[in-house]
């Protein structure tokens, strides 16, 4: 077997209270995509760091090509061929596309001033190999997320990188940009180039990784070839139970239906109309029920929630609490009428990062805990004290702050922030996205909890299985407004496929307030063909054929809402 | 103004807040310090320089005219927010009432673009003669050309500008700011009787008022009194309360300092704060400081201050008589000092009237 | 107002030092002055000298705790030294009713401008730094045309307040100090200290948290405008007369660098009360400094440029969360 490209030998990195590496052995060979999976707070991130020069080891080493080396920082790391690609984009938004891409490496022309007509000839012919068809002169940042991340890609892989190392590079991108990514990634890997491949989809896995390593708790549980490791076992692996538990359990932590008792809704909401968003949505959630929220992306799903929640001002429609109507267009509002929103971006909605966990779960009750204005620090040492313990929060003291949490773990000091307002409505938007299988059973087990405590539960999820599993009904959204309702037996992934389906299928009719749509009809059933050059928006992706066979019906690419229309 | 001012923003207090703590009894509570008038009996008279080039309209090319039947325009540079500028508007206005010619008048509020075209308005509303003083010394081209086209005489005063005199403008009346330092530090000298510490409180730093008062005392104390020794040097940005807290700092790590020179009056009342609550009694400490102020003369006359140098800002008779020299064809200097008085012990309770 | 964990778990040594120095650099660079001064600087150990120093660094100390809460809650208040001179040009209209009444007058008018800029961040939704700007223009021409040139101040009451003192503490520092517990309990223990912390931190969280958003920054302006105004309070009794041309100008530089300096960042979610204090105290004292030893005044401002590098410089690894 050829040498590794890059490895390491006995890693081990301390933070204050937390062992984050221990003695990590790990290498990645040429021609070689290797996958690093392990629930969140594993120790991922830190190796990753550590590879690539941000961090530096406090014992063991990193060998390239067989050499001990220490990078210094991450432009070090970079000069010598090992590239980076991060979760969020890390270009530089005002400057141009061809800027974004040779930053640091102009093209020089005479008297050493940059070529720009070759720059940008050479940014479109590289970007069109990751099929983004754009004008390279635009604003990055006027581009969507996922071809951001494709220029992030393309910039990385150009720089003459022998090692590429990938953390969640699909977590922004659209089905058929993950298809993109994935040609790219085979073609590093006929180069030659060695790949470390971080991710939490399975499916992503077994498709493009010839290796994996799992970390558990810092430390490497296993590593070897994928091919032939069952997928269960490899569930199994990174939360270390046993197989036999994680088959029984299920992929999911839901239980069973609930009694959606005939009582009166808890929740009501009546022809909520949002310019552009929504177009008179109608539904109610009684007590003890989880209504889910079903529909493709850009559906009108979280901007619905975000209405309810007074996070969006309706210009029409009412939404009532147990009878008692609630002012539109004001968290605050909301938030004493009893209404919870767990935001789909946790990161910049939800937590308040540079906060504790303690100041973080008090929140939004502290004019409860309050008198006169002078918190009550007992009084909220009791309630932290009885979240952290309930939902098993971990963080090293209740005065962590918030923002060094695993995504799990965040996401329970939300939930632990609303559930101290004893809400009555409870709006989960993505509510286990990005946060690892652990944590993912724990949050799915309590809203199971909770609804069967008599709150309303609104879910909205991608994951289909999740959202079948864990609605007792879900309502199926489509252009902002509702077209299905599915019920009792019919609450299944084929019948939420179906509904979706018809839906799409009726696209044409489908009755849109024409003052909405501008003059070109904007066929957002099909994708968006934009002819090149034609003054288009932002970056548009090649379109590929057999757009309804892309794996993930919820995230197909007809709604890309990070494009600017017009 | 006050009763004015005072009423308007109580109104505005009690309402933007909505407190309603009922309307404060109105009554008359007017004030005993009236603002410098302009009326005080400043004479000016100008110091002969001689052998110093002159200027007549004919060789300015000016048309003759009858100074009581023309029309003069004043423009001012700064608002008139500090006793200088308002004795010096007041001077003018003064004059011009006297002679019975009529005044134009226009204040730029530190703006120097309005200047511009405060002067362009004054020359279209038919002054015949201008009097400016000028906000900046530069940028006066366009200006000139037009007062150049319609041969109207201009006199600067207390600021030169960039320009050739007695074509582009006819002269300009000012102080000599060197002249001031070098009498502070006569002043001093004597005080002190040349020897011992002294500490000076500069003006805003990058301003030629400053340099040239500290350019005269220096040199003057330099060749008069060497034993005077200059051990302290911070400015004091020609504000009272910087004045103060710099002295506070002076007097806590200096206690023996002898002499403050103040380039101004604010700066040297600063001083006196400090030195009062630093417990320092009355004339231990000799202040000397430029301007003549009413207030900076009432400390003479308290002997906190020993002795306070006049800058002039009387322009009105001198302005006046040049003009008239001038429109009658005589000679008249194309640079013109006015005399500053000064006040000391001597002369300060009798003089304070004049005091601006 | 949490002395900043002085460790962080991701820093790597080099980090940790410069946390460490955005955190205690401040007192350490207090510290360093206060020898060199007790070293070389003559006459500095006594108490008149603490006293003189005390009383200038009042007014700063003071703007600087409203300057802190604006930045604490991701703002700035540009308008704190306009405020001052309108301070003490209402002082000079009311004084005639006695101190107390002027008082009133300039924190009712600290209130207003105060409100104005509140309003116009929290409703109209303008930028801070835009929105203070305006009034950091219109408040001292509005000073000016209140009362246009200095005015000395005669009411005895009012001379006491600036000269006299308790128990040989002068009046303005009592104040200060007052002010200071003040607001270091409002940070700590109130519910606005902590929901202004949240605010500034991540306003969209803390609005979808149901924290009342706009009330909070009402309030956090109109008490940077009040602690202005008291500060152009007691500087005008400290210079017994009210100068509305001079007083106050440049107040919000010194102000934001003490803020800085004293460790609370620029980005919001923090406010560090004990740092202000430090930060001030070393503004003053680096001033005093260079003038007790007759250095070139343009000196002092390159000394606080280099102080304030230094602690952006400090806080720039901190900043990189």
């Amino acid at each position: 077997m050829a040498a590794y490209a890059l490895s390491t030998r006995g890693l081990t990195k301390r933070f204050p209270g937390v062992l984050a590496l221990d003695g990590v052995d790990f290498g990645v060979r040429p021609g070689e995509v290797h996958a690093l999976i392990g629930e969140n707070g594993a120790g991922k991130s830190t190796l990753i760091k550590v590879l690539t020069g941000v961090y530096a080891p406090d014992e063991g080493e990193v060998l390239h090509g067989g050499e001990p080396v220490s990078f210094g920082t991450p432009l070090a790391a970079q000069r010598a061929g090992i590239s980076t690609i991060y979760q969020e984009v890390n270009l530089v938004p005002l400057m141009s596309v061809a800027r974004n891409l040779f930053l640091g490496r102009e093209p020089r022309g005479r008297l050493g001033l940059i070529d720009f007509a070759r720059m940008h000839r050479e940014s479109e012919r590289t970007l069109r190999e990751y099929g983004v068809h754009t004008d390279v002169r635009r604003p990055l940042g006027e581009l969507g997320v996922g071809a951001q991340q494709m220029v992030a890609l393309a910039r990385a892989v150009s720089v003459d990188a022998r090692v590429v190392v990938m953390d969640e590079p699909t977590s922004s991108l659209e089905p058929r940009e993950v298809e993109t990514l994935f040609g790219v990634i085979r073609r590093l890997r006929a180069d030659g180039v060695a790949v470390v491949y971080v991710s939490h989809r399975l499916d992503e896995l077994y498709e493009v990784c010839d290796a994996v390593t799992v970390l558990r708790d810092g430390r490497v549980v296993h590593t070897g070839p994928l091919k032939g490791l069952e997928r269960l076992k490899l569930v199994s692996l990174m939360l270390g139970r046993e197989i036999g538990e994680v088959r029984a359990e299920g992929t999911t932590k839901f239980g069973g239906d609930h009694e959606a008792a005939s009582a009166e809704p808890v929740l009501k909401a009546e022809g909520l109309r949002v310019p552009h968003q929504l177009h008179g949505v109608s539904f109610a959630v009684r007590p003890g029920e989880v209504l889910g929220l079903g529909g493709l992306l850009g559906s009108g799903r979280t901007e619905t929630a975000k209405a309810v929640a007074g996070a969006l001002t309706p210009s029409a429609g009412r939404v009532t609490v147990a009878g008692s109507p609630v002012r539109t267009g004001s968290p605050g509002a909301a938030v004493r009428a009893g209404i919870s929103l767990l935001p789909e971006d946790r990161k910049s909605e939800g937590v308040v990062p540079g906060l504790s966990v303690r100041e973080n779960i008090a929140l939004a009750v502290l004019p409860r805990l309050s008198r006169a204005g002078l918190v009550s620090e007992a009084r909220i040492d009791a309630l932290v004290r009885t979240f952290m313990d309930r939902l098993r929060i971990k963080a090293s003291s209740p005065h962590q702050k918030a923002g060094e949490l695993s995504g799990g773990n965040q996401q329970k000091v939300l939930l632990a922030r609303w559930l101290a307002t004893e809400p009555r409505v409870l709006l989960l938007d993505e509510p286990t996205r990005g946060i690892d299988v652990g944590a993912k059973a724990e949050v799915q087990r309590l809203v199971d909890e909770l609804a069967a405590d008599g709150l309303g539960v609104l879910l909205i999820s991608s994951d289909l299985e999740e959202l079948i599993e864990g609605s007792d009904r879900v309502v199926v959204l489509r252009d902002g407004a509702v077209v299905g309702e599915l019920t009792g037996d019919d609450v299944t992934e084929d019948r939420l496929m179906e509904a979706i389906a018809a839906a799409a299928e009726e696209e044409p009719v489908t009755e849109v307030p024409a003052a909405s749509v501008p003059a070109t009809s904007e066929d957002e059933g099909a994708p968006d063909v934009t002819p090149e050059g034609g003054g288009s928006p932002a970056g548009q992706l090649t379109p590929h054929d057999g757009e309804s066979a892309a794996p993930d019906p919820l995230s197909a690419p007809q709604e890309r809402k990070e494009t600017p229309h017009g | 103004m006050q009763q004015v001012a005072r009423r308007l923003t109580a109104a505005a207090l009690l309402a933007a807040l909505a407190l309603a703590t009922g309307c404060a009894k109105s009554e008359d509570d007017a004030d005993s310090s009236k603002a410098g008038s302009g009326d005080g009996g400043g004479q000016v008279a100008a110091e002969p320089t001689k052998g110093a080039e002159t200027c007549t309209a004919g060789r300015y090319g000016a048309k003759k005219l009858d100074l009581k039947k023309a029309t003069v325009g004043f423009s001012q540079s700064e608002k008139e927010a500090n006793p200088f500028r308002i004795a010096e508007t007041a001077s003018i206005k003064a004059e011009a009432k006297k002679r019975g010619v009529k005044l134009l008048t226009a204040n730029a509020q530190s703006q120097f673009s309005k200047q511009i075209s405060d002067v362009q308005d004054l020359i279209s509303k038919g002054a015949d003669l201008l009097v400016i003083a000028p906000l900046n010394s530069d940028g006066w081209e366009p200006v000139l050309k037009q007062a150049a086209a319609k041969k109207i005489p201009i006199v600067t005063v207390d600021r030169q500008i960039n320009a050739t005199a007695c074509k582009d403008y006819v002269s300009f009346i000012g102080s000599d700011f060197v002249e001031q330092g070098r009498r502070a530090a006569d002043r001093m000298i004597k005080a002190t009787g040349g020897k011992g510490e002294v500490a000076v409180l500069l003006g805003a730093p990058g301003n030629n008022v400053t340099t040239e008062r500290t350019k005269g005392f220096r040199d003057r104390v330099k060749q008069k009194a060497p034993g005077l020794k200059i051990v302290f040097q911070q400015t004091g940005e020609f504000a009272r309360e910087k004045g103060q807290q710099v002295t506070e700092q002076l007097i806590q790590s200096k206690p023996d300092i002898d002499g403050i020179y103040a380039e101004n009056d604010e700066m040297g009342l600063g001083a006196v704060n400090a030195l009062k609550s630093a417990g320092k009694k009355a004339g231990v400490v000799k202040i000397v400081t430029v301007d003549g102020t009413r207030k900076a003369v009432q400390g003479v006359v308290d002997d906190w201050i020993h002795g306070v140098i006049e800058s002039n800002p009387r322009f009105g008779p001198l302005a006046f008589s040049t003009l008239d020299d001038f429109t009658q064809g005589k000679k008249v200097g194309q640079s013109i000092v006015i005399k500053d008085g000064a006040y000391t012990p001597a002369n300060a309770e009798r003089d304070l009237s004049k005091a601006f | 107002m949490a002395e900043a964990t002085a460790l962080t778990r991701t820093a790597p040594d080099r980090s940790a030092v410069y946390a460490w120095l955005q955190a205690y650099g401040v007192y350490a660079g207090v510290a360093v002055l206060l020898l060199f001064n007790v070293a070389f600087t003559d006459h500095f150990l006594s108490a008149e000298n603490f006293r003189t120093q005390a009383v200038q660094v009042a007014p700063i100390l003071i703007v600087a705790l409203g300057m802190a809460l604006a930045i604490g809650s991701e703002g700035i208040d540009l308008s704190v030294g306009s405020v001052m001179a309108l301070s003490t040009s209402l002082v000079a209209l009311y004084l005639g009713w006695g101190p107390w009444t002027a008082l009133a007058a300039a924190v009712l008018g600290g209130v207003a401008v105060g409100l104005v800029n509140g309003s116009l961040i929290a409703f109209v939704g303008v930028q801070p730094i835009v929105a203070t700007l305006a009034l950091m223009v219109g408040g001292r021409g509005l000073a000016l045309v209140l009362v246009p040139q200095l005015e000395d101040v005669r009411d005895p009451g009012m001379r006491n307040l600036g000269s006299g003192d308790l128990l040989g503490v002068p009046y303005p520092v009592l104040v200060t100090v007052a002010l200071v517990v003040l607001v270091a309990f409002t940070v700590r223990r109130t519910t606005f200290g902590r929901q202004l912390l949240a605010i500034g931190d991540s306003r969209p969280a803390a609005r979808l948290a149901g924290l009342p958003v706009r009330r909070v920054l009402l309030c956090v302006y109109a008490a940077s405008g009040v602690l202005a105004a008291v500060a152009g309070f007691l500087a005008t009794a400290r210079l017994q007369a009210s100068d509305p041309t001079s007083l106050g100008t440049l107040m919000e530089l010194s102000a934001i660098t003490a803020v800085v300096v004293g460790g609370t960042p620029l980005s919001g979610g923090r406010v560090r009360i004990g740092g202000t204090v430090a930060g001030a105290v070393l503004i003053q004292l680096l001033t005093a400094t260079l003038i007790k030893h007759d250095l070139p005044p343009s000196w002092t401002q390159i000394a606080q440029a280099v102080v304030i590098v230094l602690a952006v410089y400090a806080a720039r690894e901190r900043g990189k969360r």
